[in-house]
């Protein structure tokens, strides 16, 4: 048996349920010589907003049990700078090219928008609205489900391509269903969860936190249940695709999100451990549904004994 | 940049706070210059998570062998330290930029304070063996320790200085002022202008950077920074600069025109 390992998000089909999580790959090019970019099943861009960011004051990252504190800021040279020396490269890519959307105001991403509408060479669209580092907007928007659903709609009304609006959802909040309702509500084709969760480290001989913003998002294994158990609530209340994510390192871990109702999962932090994250996902996803007769991605999630 | 398996070569204690281990490094993965660094997966499970970055200590072609220095700090050293020769380390590189190479006519003084030896070693090396073809003077090594116990048991090179803090071993004296004692001409005459280089810490390289600016000398300085991945792609690893913007250690650096760098901000 052969399972078919393509999945579908709105109308664009992904060859494979394993991409790569926005801020983890830059965009691309980074990784180029240690792994096959062509066979991701989609590559999430570095969050692009309307300005340059230059990002957070630094140490931006600690090590924490099983994970990782980062507070990165959103640095990204801004939309002109990402269209004009980053897309190029990005088009020639085989795999989909799903651009990561944030910004401080509901403007900021309205902008974004319109501007890559005129660009070829990009699947799709993954709005953050659940960045934790940053002052404005981010998480701002995406801890309201009102704010959340009218984005989402402006950014629906605005589309003039079949790509795919892809929400990503935070964990911080106090019922992630509601907010992946309001998503669904506002037109999005798919969510995204999780993105990271609020942490501190606090270095206690010099008595400061180990992070200089403070706060920082937690990623790595140590928040995989958090994010499947968000995938399993948020897969019950929406009817959109839900993808996974949160401290992916093998196949197993993404069969988890998958059995849970994701129709795809991203790759984040386990790339820092091993480039060959993705590959080795993939190709263990694959011996499983043998294994277990899944002929397709898509079945998966109706696999769950409960 | 490639990933490998490479086979320990040796793994071996230096003093009381540093050790080495000795790689063997695959002809096809590309070479190490001296400021270039690796990243080492330390452990089959989640903690520690990340890759650990080593500045490369020594690298030989012919014989196909590469080496790093390293304190132990926390879990993921001490791991490393308990690392068997005959086992295999999981090793991503060379990554980064090296040091370029001294102006023709001036005397390379390399500083390194510290856990900051490993890059500098290597680059004295390196700066020695080509000293005539590049057309530079024979480089001097300054290298500053707290007290004895920290001297690595290793042959260091021609033109190397020992300073140690409390006098135990060596010069009595900070890494910096050996450096301004060497560049004044010291004993390794004759006078040349000096062109320093330097790891170490962020109080040292900065003390570096007023003395560099007080001759008028370039100065390259290897930056150290905590890292996710060391491929230039998450941003983490950000140093800021006197300008005011970032720049990644791992990709832009780790070696930086040290004028250009806000060392207070380290």
């Amino acid at each position: 048996m052969n399972p078919d390992l393509s999945v579908r998000i709105g109308d664009l089909v992904l060859p494979n349920p394993v991409g790569v999580a926005s801020g983890t790959f830059g965009y691309g090019s980074e990784y180029e010589s240690l792994m096959d970019l062509d066979s991701l099943g989609a590559l999430y861009t570095k969050a692009v907003t309307p300005e340059p960011r230059p990002g957070n004051e630094v140490p931006r990252i600690v090590e924490t049990p099983s994970g990782m504190l980062n507070s990165i800021g959103l640095a990204n040279p801004g939309l002109d700078a990402f269209v004009r020396d980053k897309l190029p490269e990005l088009r020639s890519r085989r795999c989909p090219v799903i651009v990561n959307v944030a910004g401080a105001s509901e403007g900021d991403y309205l902008r974004v928008l319109e501007r890559l509408e005129d660009e070829v060479g990009i699947a799709g669209y993954e709005i953050n609205v659940s960045c934790p580092n940053v002052s404005h907007g981010g998480l701002a928007f995406g801890t309201d489900t009102a704010l959340v659903e009218r984005l989402t709609a402006r950014l629906r009304g605005t589309l003039r391509s079949e790509r795919p609006l892809i929400v990503k959802l935070s964990p911080n909040v106090t019922d992630i269903a509601e907010v992946a309702r309001a998503a669904q509500a506002g037109g999005a084709d798919a969510v995204s969860c999780v993105n990271t969760l609020v942490g501190m480290v606090i270095d206690v001989d010099r008595r400061r936190p180990r992070l200089a913003r403070g706060t920082g998002g937690l990623s790595g294994p140590a928040i995989r249940p958090v994010g499947v158990a968000c995938v399993f609530r948020v897969s019950r209340a929406v009817t959109i695709p839900v993808i996974g994510i949160g401290g992916i390192l093998e196949a197993r871990d993404a069969l988890e999100y998958l059995l849970a109702g994701a129709s795809a999962v991203q790759v984040g932090t386990g790339l820092f451990r091993s480039p060959d994250t993705p590959a080795r996902v993939l190709s263990g996803i694959r011996d499983w549904m043998v294994r277990h007769q899944a002929s397709r991605v898509a079945d998966i999630p109706g696999m769950l004994e409960t | 940049m490639r990933r490998f398996d490479a086979p320990i070569l040796e793994n071996r204690e230096l003093s009381r706070d540093y050790r080495r281990i000795e790689v063997e490094w695959p002809p096809d993965s590309g070479v190490p210059r001296p400021g270039a660094f690796l990243t080492v997966g330390v452990s089959g499970t989640t903690d520690p998570l990340l890759r650990r970055p080593f500045a490369v200590s020594g690298f030989d072609p012919r014989l196909g062998r590469a080496s790093f220095i390293f304190q132990i700090r926390g879990p993921a050293t001490r791991l490393l330290a308990e690392r068997r020769p005959g086992t295999s380390l999981d090793v991503l590189g060379p990554l980064g930029k090296g040091f370029p190479d001294p102006p023709r006519g001036s005397r390379p003084i390399l500083t390194g304070g510290g856990i900051g030896l490993g890059p500098m070693l290597f680059a004295a090396r390196d700066f020695r063996n080509r000293a005539a073809s590049g057309g530079w003077e024979a480089p001097v090594l300054v290298l500053g320790f707290r007290t004895a116990a920290q001297v690595p048991d290793l042959d260091f090179p021609e033109g190397t200085m020992i300073c140690t803090d409390d006098g135990s071993t060596g010069m009595k004296g900070t890494a910096v002022e050996a450096a301004d004692w060497a560049a004044a001409g010291g004993r390794y005459g004759p006078e040349a202008p000096p062109s320093y280089y330097a790891c170490g810490p962020a109080p040292m390289m900065a003390a570096l950077d007023r003395l560099a600016a007080s001759r008028n000398a370039p100065y390259w300085a290897a930056v150290e920074q905590w890292m996710a991945c060391g491929v230039g792609a998450c941003m983490g690893c950000a140093v800021r600069l006197k300008d005011g913007s970032f720049a990644r250690a791992c990709a832009d650096g780790p070696v930086f025109d040290g004028s250009r760098v806000d060392w207070g901000s380290m």
